[in-house]
């Protein structure tokens, strides 16, 4: 579905990042992109989501060609971005934050509907307040809440563990993996914690330099400590 | 007592015209980080809108209605043309619209001729408030006015086109990410503010010399509004613009035009001094 042909991108001023990055994800597949800080992970998602203009290669959604086009377009075609650091809007209330997952999509009301606070029991309560006054992990789950509102068919998943505590993590984990199961969507999760690569996708691709070097079913990285030893330690 | 009423009105007279101005301006600076030095001159041909349909036999009415529609259309191609290109560069944008605000100036000279032209006052009689005289078509302008600035708050914080707009004003690529298509709001906003501003010229048109450099006149002021009220919310708009048209009005009634230009300047770098962002602050999450 997701398809990544030799993409290379990088910062403005033309230093790169991204050297060329080959990779798929299936429909309803679920794939974790581990790597040591500074690798291109997070550029990665960026470019797939049109954030940053590649220099060179493409990237195809269900075989149309995304690369080059502008974010509105690229979230239009079934791609939604949990980007890392949340970036919520803080001085809006939480139901406004989820309204704009849906006041861009054609076809779709403008209207929040209630399975989204069935799947996110702790914004109902807070749908009145302002998304800057809740907790971190709150806010985490207001940014995937926002994302998922409008049923994309790939999810981007930017370090959603970042600063939640572990109960919280794992009750990100549990929903995430319950739309995903249940809607078709596919993920792919960029992550350094283990348990949630574990919980939530199937196979997992390491980056180095720009590059994939190498892939993995993730069921195997709670047994090999190798491939973690040589593409995460420090 | 009098004295201070008329004082009062004319203050609130000339604040109300000045945020219509200023209003686009600030909106603008916000969704697209673009300081517009060509918006004076969308005043500017908003108020010779009105000489032109007037020349041509139309009402004064008809031209209040259509000045802000041709603005509309006029702000659309401007952003289409020019500032699409440049925004992302910030310096660029001041440069190309300050060429554009002496292209147009030109192309007003040229079509008009450099002296003023008069526009009549479609109101010409005074009603009595309060034991003094005031002109009706002074009233009107500010009702024009107040209905105008009450839509653009409504529009921004109560409709889901406002939330829109603030999103993309508080993170333009999440905004985008979520689907919002921020190439639309560019336009519109450009559209709307450019016909805000077009709107104020047409209403001022037979108050003031209608004359090429009209347009300046009101740039400046507006620009020191939005620095001591702030890019953060429209309130801070409206507190500028009450500051420092209040100010200028009041000052120059007391001593003289020239005084009160002084007074105000200083009063905007005493506020800038003690608050760098504006009263109410910078935009937030940028």
């Amino acid at each position: 579905m997701l398809r990544i042909r030799g993409l290379v991108a990088g910062y403005e001023d033309g230093g790169r990042v991204l050297e060329s990055i080959d990779l798929q994800v299936a429909a309803g597949e679920s794939v974790a992109l581990m790597g040591r800080n500074g690798m291109g992970k997070t550029t990665l998602l960026r470019a797939v989501m049109g954030l940053l203009r590649p220099v060179a290669g493409g990237v195809t959604f269900d075989g149309s060609d995304l690369t080059g086009r502008p974010p509105f377009e690229i979230s239009n075609a079934g791609i939604a971005y949990v980007p890392q650091g949340r970036e919520i809007f803080k001085d809006f209330t939480v139901e406004e934050n989820l309204r704009l997952g849906l006041l861009g999509k054609t076809g779709m009301a403008a209207r929040v509907p209630d399975a989204i606070y069935g799947r996110f029991p702790i914004l109902a309560e807070r749908r009145a307040q302002r998304a800057g006054t809740l907790s971190g992990g709150e806010q985490q789950q207001l940014a995937i809440a926002r994302a998922v509102i409008s049923r994309p068919r790939l999810l981007l998943l930017d370090e959603p563990s970042e600063g939640v505590q572990p109960s919280i993590v794992e009750a990100i984990a549990a929903t995430v993996s319950a739309i995903s199961r249940e809607e078709g969507t596919s993920v792919l999760l960029v992550e350094q914690n283990l348990d949630l690569v574990l919980a939530l996708t199937t196979r997992c691709l390491f980056i180095e330099n720009g590059r994939v070097v190498a892939q993995s079913a993730s069921a195997r990285l709670a047994d090999d400590s190798g491939l973690l030893a040589r593409y995460l330690a420090v | 007592m009098a004295q201070a009423l008329l004082v009062a009105l004319d203050a609130s007279n000339f604040m109300l015209a000045l945020l219509l101005v200023t209003l686009g301006l600030v909106i603008l600076f916000g969704l697209m980080n673009v300081i517009n030095m060509a918006h004076g001159e969308m005043f500017l041909l908003g108020a010779y809108a009105v000489v032109l349909v007037q020349r041509y036999g139309g009402s004064f009415w008809l031209a209040l209605a259509l000045a802000p529609l041709a603005l509309g259309v006029i702000g659309l191609v401007i952003e289409e043309v020019v500032i699409r290109h440049v925004y992302h560069r910030f310096i660029d944008t001041i440069l190309a619209t300050w060429g554009l605000s002496i292209s147009l100036k030109q192309a007003v000279i040229i079509a008009f001729g450099p002296t003023a032209q008069q526009v009549h006052n479609p109101l010409p009689q005074t009603v009595e408030i309060l034991g003094t005289l005031y002109p009706v078509y002074r009233l009107f302008i500010m009702a024009v006015a107040v209905l105008a600035a009450a839509g653009t708050f409504l529009l921004f914080y109560q409709t889901s086109l406002g939330l829109v707009a603030r999103a993309v004003i508080a993170n333009r690529p999440m905004a985008g990410s979520l689907g919002l298509n921020t190439r639309r709001m560019d336009r519109m906003t450009f559209a709307f503010g450019a016909a805000l501003a077009g709107l104020a010229g047409a209403v001022m048109a037979p108050l003031m010399s209608v004359d090429p450099q009209m347009g300046v006149g009101f740039l400046i002021p507006a620009f020191l509004s939005i620095l001591v009220g702030g890019t953060g919310t429209l309130l801070g708009t409206l507190l500028g613009t009450t500051l420092i048209a209040g100010a200028g009005t009041v000052v120059s009634s007391i001593w003289s035009q020239i005084t009160a230009q002084i007074v105000v300047f200083a009063l905007a770098i005493v506020v800038i001094r003690l608050f760098p962002q504006g009263l109410t602050g910078g935009s937030q999450e940028r």
